[in-house]
């Protein structure tokens, strides 16, 4: 008990460490480190986003950069000249759209098996790539422009508090409150999770819009901090796959395993590309990642540093068993 | 329907009235008429295969009724969501434990009161630990139990629904005794507050101490049902359904 009381301020004391740290970084570092930390802040809240439905719930989201994407895309198309809505306002509306794509796409795929979801996913985040290729309001293949906003610390200070809030939502609802207890029990079975009383099929919902709705807000800012976007760059598989990877090496289903699994990856990538300037090396890089967490890290960097009394299973089994359909069938 | 509901002061807290559920050309409820009373605990004995887990499935809403009506605290339940009934009080464990293998033991508990009886919640979560013996492992992973703790566990989850009906399906099958005992002092607690049961149970040592009544289910159907003194000295039924000559 005393030891876990001391373990719990010096995880305080580190978090507060790293905020303030973060929030002095502006004027620790040159604008080049800036972009790479604003970068950084943003995988780590995308990554974060992903955890919410892929290891809490237990749902795996193979099409997640389709919430980044509308976000980005509500962003562009509102900030031009059509509409000349102002940068922050533009948000909540591709917040709103977000939602309501999650909620069509998320009603009926929810409630199939994991598998099934997961490619269903993956195909909503392909058809909204090439509808924004085809059709002339997201301007094609060519992409479309927004308003150059040039000043780096409003662009880090804006991902430093998505991602601040992103995690503080997170802890709240997954870790210290009732609607996290019902997303976890019905990851790791949910017949016995409906028979405890909760509605799965809502929880599953709820959890998944979520998720996707913060993913828009980091591709609304992203959107305005690039000033320009296409459909690949914002709907783009390989968004996805990172965030998956990210996830998976920082610890799957934890609080801080996004975090330290996106700044990492986020900074292999960024240094592979100032030595090598291109980037199959750094897919190479993702291929070992996920080798080394499932061979040998099932708990990912993050469970390095848990208490753990027991080392049977771990969520990546239990996920990885329901995607693959070796578990809980729904008979008892 | 052609049974008639029985009036509401006088009724069961379970009512079922030929239940039918077949899967593929299995039979697994071929006309099931039972009831439970209110504060009884009422044991479901029967050779493997006769159909006592489906009746718990199909009463507990994982399953849905062919036919047949299936009254709990009076109100017709046949083919609701699981979520639905167990939001009305009844609570079941599952043969095959079920546990939420990633959380600890007492988020086990905590989650099994998430949806409903919240208010205490934390609380009861200690007592049940108690009760249950499972403090010293309160904060480790579900999955890391014994095969006992995870019967336990299982148990504690349905203590923490403070439901009026309780299922349990073998709870204390393959138990060292230890662990039986501490699950029957736990069911003697829970009856003095009034809780229902209804047990399937292969040990008779166990249907003897706690049942106050048997059913004896064969092939889908219930052949019998009494105080256990009848039914054991019913040598035709032990030897037909128990396989157990007295
Ligand atoms: N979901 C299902 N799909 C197909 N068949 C099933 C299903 N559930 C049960 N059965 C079949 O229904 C019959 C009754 O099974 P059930 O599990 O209810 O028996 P039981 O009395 O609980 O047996 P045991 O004492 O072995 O637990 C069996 O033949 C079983 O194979
Ligand atoms: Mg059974």
């Amino acid at each position: 008990m005393a030891q876990t009381m001391k373990n719990r301020w010096a995880g305080l004391l580190l978090l507060v460490g790293i905020l303030v740290v973060l929030a002095l970084l502006p004027v620790l570092v040159n604008n080049y480190w800036l972009r790479v930390a604003t970068g950084a802040l943003m995988w780590a809240g995308l990554a974060c986003s992903w955890n919410m439905l892929g290891g809490y719930a237990g749902y795996i989201n193979f099409g997640h950069s389709a919430f980044f994407g509308i976000g980005a895309y509500a962003t562009a198309i509102l900030m031009g000249a059509d509409f000349a809505v102002p940068f922050l306002a533009t948000i909540p509306i591709g917040m709103i759209v977000t939602a309501l794509f999650a909620v069509v796409i998320g009603a009926p795929t929810l409630r199939l098996r994991g598998a099934y979801f997961a490619i269903a996913t993956w195909a909503f985040a392909e058809v909204l790539m090439q509808f924004a290729t085809v059709v002339d309001f997201t301007g094609g293949t060519g992409g479309i422009g927004l308003p150059p906003f040039l000043n780096e610390r409003f662009f880090y200070f804006a991902m430093f508090a998505a991602a601040v809030l992103t995690y503080f939502l997170t802890w709240l609802l997954f870790e210290r409150s009732r609607f996290g207890l019902k997303v976890k029990a019905l990851r790791d079975h949910e017949p016995a999770a409906e028979a405890m009383g909760i509605n799965t099929s809502l929880v599953k919902l709820q959890t998944f819009v979520l998720s996707a709705v913060v993913a828009s807000v980091f591709g609304s800012i992203f959107a305005y901090w690039v000033t320009f976007i296409n459909p690949k760059s914002v709907f783009g598989g390989d968004i996805t796959d990172q965030m998956v990877v990210m996830v998976l090496l920082g610890g799957l289903g934890s609080l801080w395993g996004p975090a330290i699994g996106g700044v990492a990856l986020f900074f292999v990538n960024r240094l592979i590309w100032m030595y090598y300037g291109d980037t199959a090396f750094y897919i190479a890089i993702l291929g070992a990642a996920i080798i080394l967490v499932v061979l040998f890290l099932p708990n990912g960097i993050a469970g390095l540093f848990a208490r753990r009394s027991g080392k049977s299973g771990s969520v990546l089994d239990t996920v990885l068993g329901r995607l693959l359909g070796s578990r809980q069938g729904g008979r008892s | 329907m052609t049974a008639q509901a029985p009036a509401p002061g006088d009724q069961p807290i379970l009512f079922v009235r030929d239940v039918h559920k077949h899967f593929g050309g299995i039979q697994a409820a071929a006309g099931v008429d039972l009831e439970v009373g209110r504060g009884e605990i009422a044991g479901l004995i029967g050779p493997n295969g006769s159909g006592k887990s489906t009746l718990f499935n199909l009463v507990a809403g994982m399953e849905t009724p062919d036919r047949g009506q299936i009254l709990f605290d009076g109100h017709e339940i046949g083919g609701k969501k699981a979520y639905t009934i167990a939001r009305l009080g009844l609570a079941r464990t599952f043969q095959i434990p079920a546990l939420f293998e990633n959380m600890t033991v007492s988020g086990n508990l905590l989650a099994a009161a998430a949806e409903g009886h919240w208010h205490g919640a934390q609380q009861r979560a200690d007592e049940t630990l108690a009760l249950l013996h499972l403090e010293p492992v309160a904060n480790n992973r579900a999955s890391d139990l014994s095969g006992g703790q995870q019967k336990l566990l299982e148990f504690g989850r349905v203590i923490m629904r403070q439901a009026s009906l309780i299922l349990l399906d073998e709870v204390t099958a393959g138990v060292h005794p230890n662990i039986r005992k501490i699950i029957l002092e736990a069911i003697a607690r829970l009856r003095e507050q009034g809780t229902s049961f209804f047990v399937i149970e292969h040990d008779m040592e166990m249907v003897r101490n706690v049942c106050d009544r048997i059913i004896v289910m064969d092939s889908g159907r219930v052949v019998t049902s009494g105080a256990f003194e009848d039914i054991v000295q019913n040598s035709e039924v032990m030897q037909t359904y128990l396989g157990r000559p007295q």
